[in-house]
């Protein structure tokens, strides 16, 4: 639908302005500097490095799903085809090109947390029978280790991590690929269908394959923490808090970007306002699944899983408990009811990071109770300060990247049927 | 998905886009209006009508005998015993329930999502919505074996110091399925209203004239109207969104707050809404196709909406298998012998050929949806529809009775055979369905026309100025 002179044009420079050369030196900066706090930190609090180590679990899981859940989510909008992800596409592929600094960040994790054994007690206690006579593991965790020995082994944690992450990186590399080749092919005839077919088609697939296999991971690095713990919606409250983390960054990202041309013409109220709801439907859901696994579980009251509950509500853990919900949920939920909070930048800006800082709040209440030293013991000491410096570190590398990539590339898609629609003025489609 | 095989020249394709058209071409104001009124302001009722309502009816009355022969007789004459105290009730319910989703899903999200395409079929996805809560209501009103006591389940402040138990999910579905039931109604009327103005502008008759007024309350087609009932669509999509979702997870939790190997578990929730959505839009397609063919509204119920119910329902059934797999995995990770004999059992168990057939029902055939001819046949949709549908009854029934039967305890294993009665009532529903689906289609206008008449080029805002169409068209 043109809508004749009344529309804007784009302009000759898509890239992304100057200033984020400058974002990304003080990502570099505050990286750095987070990294020597843990280091000091490391050395002062005399636990062997077990809380560096459990931080660097925390920042990788929390890259992960800023870069995997970019991946994630940019299929989901080639699939939906909606509107509100066409200005976000740009952000999101920069997001996914990461995925090398991810997998580096994950080497820790596999070196020292399984193939030494320093993270997971099934690793720790392959010979479960011994532990046990020795009394380092329940009778439960020795049942679960020798259950599980057939997936929960180093070598499998290994192979699982490596094919996940090879099939991610095709993915990521097609998903890019094309995107600019459908830039380059602009004014052959029935490009647009081809175009769109073939994305349609890859994200189908991708977002099934990236589904199952997120599960898979999330068991390997998580949930096995705990090798009794088991919940069928594990690996979906993962998918969905990627996506809760993801959006908030990419609106971010977008306002922050719109200081400058491109984005200053492309990025209009209505699509700021749909992506609020997107956020608001996220907060929803996520709160949605979480809330329905404790119902289910605390009313069952069952032995086998009641303790997993337990860990994270009793001994100080309410405190960070009731936290949680309050930034997951409660603080999102109600700021995002308002409409004009939506269409004014600065206010939307405040629940998006709210957004992201509960999620890694989120994170860090899943993974720290795994340990036998913090499960209903929340204790303040130099080693829990590792939850912030380590994964503040972490992310901040992972902005420093991030942003490079954001620079590397045009930020709008100029081959999109959306295009001519985001052009226009405001008040056609209002 | 886009048609890139079709041809490029075809009337019915958007050359912009290469999708299909919402609307066929060369539709105005007026001819919208005439299509879908015509079919109520008739005094010619089609024969094939008349055949199908028949049936329906035949159904229905079969239905009259079933249920009174168990009040006259109580719930003994169902297959129900200890340990399978529920049987075809609940699957029943749960099945009818999960076929109301499409309608809430069509009506509510696909509006605050701005899917236009949805204009077309959101009235009888509603209507559908209806009919299916009150067969599905029907029957724990009909388990409870006295269903004159059925008021018991509200809390009332009873003399005799009945009062419900707030911690069982059965009182939760009491409230849930009657919001629903509310807000669906309430939603369907409204949406109804301008349409009922038109109806009664249209009327020749001074009975049609009286009622469609009476029902119309009063519209105008002012602007007031118009914004306040704008206002009152998105209040009420507002509302009914949290529902798609809240309805089925109260139900989901009848069965995952108990102990019982193959109902404890979390992704219940999530799984029963996917499943829920899933038989909701088969049972769209299943009535939409046959109603474009006989009616001739295939310019206004398109491809495209096939196509798109069919990626919904390609969508909504991968989260399904997504939840069975699950399932299976978990059952195994969880190192719980009894969790893996449930699994066990129910794919190779008594009767594990009623697992197999959900899988094929649920999750192998409609793996065909994935290819875009499949999903453009109207014919095999409709199939596919009946098939999916089929699978969800199963997936209930493989739910309820192999869990039951097969519990923690093997002194209380037992074994369900449905009787004649229990089939008769599930057959009559289906009769009541058709029955009310029947009488809608004849006397309401079954297509939104106010909606539609929205979505033609000619009520597009334009930024330049224009020449107004002439009146009529």
């Amino acid at each position: 639908m043109a809508h004749g002179n009344n529309a804007k044009s784009l302009p000759a420079d898509l890239s992304a302005p100057a200033f984020v050369d400058i974002w990304r030196t003080r990502a570099l900066i505050a990286g750095v500097a987070f990294l020597v706090v843990a280091v000091i930190l490391g050395f002062l609090s005399g636990d062997h490095w077990n809380h560096f180590l459990r931080g660097w679990l925390h920042g990788f899981v929390t890259c992960f799903g800023f870069c995997f859940g970019g991946m994630l989510l940019l299929m989901t909008q080639y699939l939906s085809g909606g509107k509100w992800g066409y200005i976000i596409q740009r952000p999101l592929e920069a997001m996914t090109r990461t995925w090398p600094l991810v997998f580096l960040m994950f080497l820790p994790v596999g070196i020292f947390g399984a193939s030494m054994g320093r993270l997971y007690i099934w690793a720790k206690y392959a010979d479960w029978s011994t532990a046990l006579k020795n009394h380092l593991i329940t009778n439960e965790q020795a049942h679960a280790i020798r259950w599980k020995a057939l997936m929960l082994n180093t070598k499998a944690f290994w192979i699982a991590t490596i094919v996940c992450f090879t099939i991610f990186a095709l993915y990521i590399h097609l998903l890019n690929k094309w995107s600019l080749q459908r830039d380059a092919d602009a004014g052959r005839e029935g490009n647009v269908t081809y175009w769109r077919v073939k994305f349609e088609n890859l994200s189908g697939f991708g977002v099934l394959l990236y589904s199952g296999l997120l599960f898979l991971l999330v068991i390997y690095w998580v949930m096995s923490l705990d090798p009794t713990w088991y919940s069928t919606v594990y690996g979906f409250q993962f998918l969905v808090g990627q996506a809760y983390q993801v959006l908030p960054l990419a609106i971010l990202t977008l306002m922050a970007l719109s200081k400058a041309e491109p984005i200053k013409s492309t990025f209009r109220l209505i699509e700021q306002h749909d992506m609020g709801k997107l956020c608001f439907a996220f907060v929803m859901l996520n709160m949605y699944l979480a809330f329905g696994a404790f119902l289910i579980i605390w009313s069952g009251n069952s032995p086998e899983e009641i303790p997993w509950y337990l860990d994270r509500i009793r001994g100080g853990w309410g405190v960070v408990a009731t936290l949680d919900v309050i930034f997951h949920w409660l603080l999102p939920f109600t700021l995002l009811l308002s409409s004009d909070l939506k269409r004014i930048q600065s206010r939307l800006a405040v629940v998006c990071y709210i957004m992201i800082f509960a999620r890694i709040w989120d994170v860090f209440w899943l993974i720290e109770p795994n340990f036998r030293d913090a499960a209903r013991n929340l204790h303040l000491s130099v080693g829990i300060l590792e939850y912030i410096a380590v994964p503040g570190a972490l992310i901040a590398f992972w902005m420093a990247a991030y942003f490079a990539e954001l620079r590397k590339r045009p930020v709008i898609a100029t081959n999109d049927p959306h295009l001519a629609e985001i052009l226009e003025q405001e008040y056609v489609h209002a | 998905m886009a048609t890139k095989d079709a041809p490029v020249n075809d009337p019915m394709l958007d050359p912009r886009t290469g999708e299909f058209l919402v609307i066929g071409p060369g539709h105005t104001f007026k001819s919208v209006t005439e299509k879908v009124s015509r079919i109520v302001l008739t005094s010619h009722t089609p024969l094939g009508w008349f055949f199908g309502f028949l049936i329906a009816s035949g159904f229905t009355g079969m239905l009259l005998v079933a249920v009174t022969w168990l009040f006259l007789k109580g719930v003994g004459i169902w297959a129900i015993t200890i340990p399978v105290a529920w049987g075809f009730a609940i699957i029943n319910f749960v099945w009818w329930i999960g076929i109301g989703h499409a309608g809430t899903l069509i009506s509510a999200i696909l509006l605050l999502f701005k899917q236009g395409w949805r204009n077309s079929i959101n009235r009888f996805a509603e209507a559908m919505t209806i009919f299916a809560v009150i067969c599905a209501g029907m029957f724990p009103l009909i388990h409870v074996g006295r269903p004159w006591l059925g008021y018991w389940l509200f809390p009332y402040p009873s003399t005799m110091n009945y009062w419900p138990q707030f911690r069982s999910p059965l009182l939760w579905d009491v409230f849930a399925v009657s919001t629903y039931a509310t807000i669906s109604v309430v939603f369907w009327y409204i949406g109804l209203i301008p349409d009922l103005g038109t109806m009664r502008d249209r009327a020749q008759s001074k009975f049609g004239q009286f009622t469609f007024g009476m029902l119309a309350l009063g519209w105008r087609g002012s602007v007031r109207h118009w914004v306040r009932y704008e206002t009152a669509s998105i209040l009420l999509a507002g509302l009914a969104t949290p529902l798609v979702l809240s309805v089925h997870t109260v139900i989901s939790f009848d069965f995952a707050v108990a102990l019982l190997p193959g109902w404890h578990t979390t992704i219940f929730p999530p799984y029963f809404v996917a499943g829920a959505i899933y038989s909701g839009f088969a049972m769209v397609i299943t009535l939409a196709i046959p109603i474009r063919k006989f009616y001739h509204l295939e310019d206004l119920i398109t491809l495209r909406h096939i196509d798109n119910m069919g990626k919904v329902m390609l969508t909504t059934g991968l989260i399904v298998a997504y939840g069975y797999s699950t399932e299976v995995f978990m059952a195994w990770y969880s190192a719980s012998r009894w969790e893996w004999f449930m699994m066990w059992n129910r794919m190779f168990g008594a009767i594990g050929w009623s697992y197999w057939v959900l899988i094929t029902c649920n999750i192998a055939l409609p793996q065909l949806m994935w290819i875009r001819k499949f999903r453009l046949h109207a014919g095999l949709m409709f199939l596919m529809s009946l098939i999916v549908n089929t699978g969800m009854w199963f997936e209930r029934f493989v739910i309820v009775v192999t869990s039951l039967t097969r519990d923690y305890l093997p002194s209380s294993w037992g074994t369900y055979r449905a009787t004649r009665w229990d089939y008769m009532t599930f057959a009559g529903t289906l009769g009541l369905f058709t029955f009310l689906f029947f009488l809608f289609v004849r006397f309401l206008p079954m297509i939104p026309m106010s909606e539609l008449r929205l979505m033609l080029p000619q009520a597009k805002v334009r930024a330049e100025a224009e020449p107004l169409p002439e009146a009529g068209d």
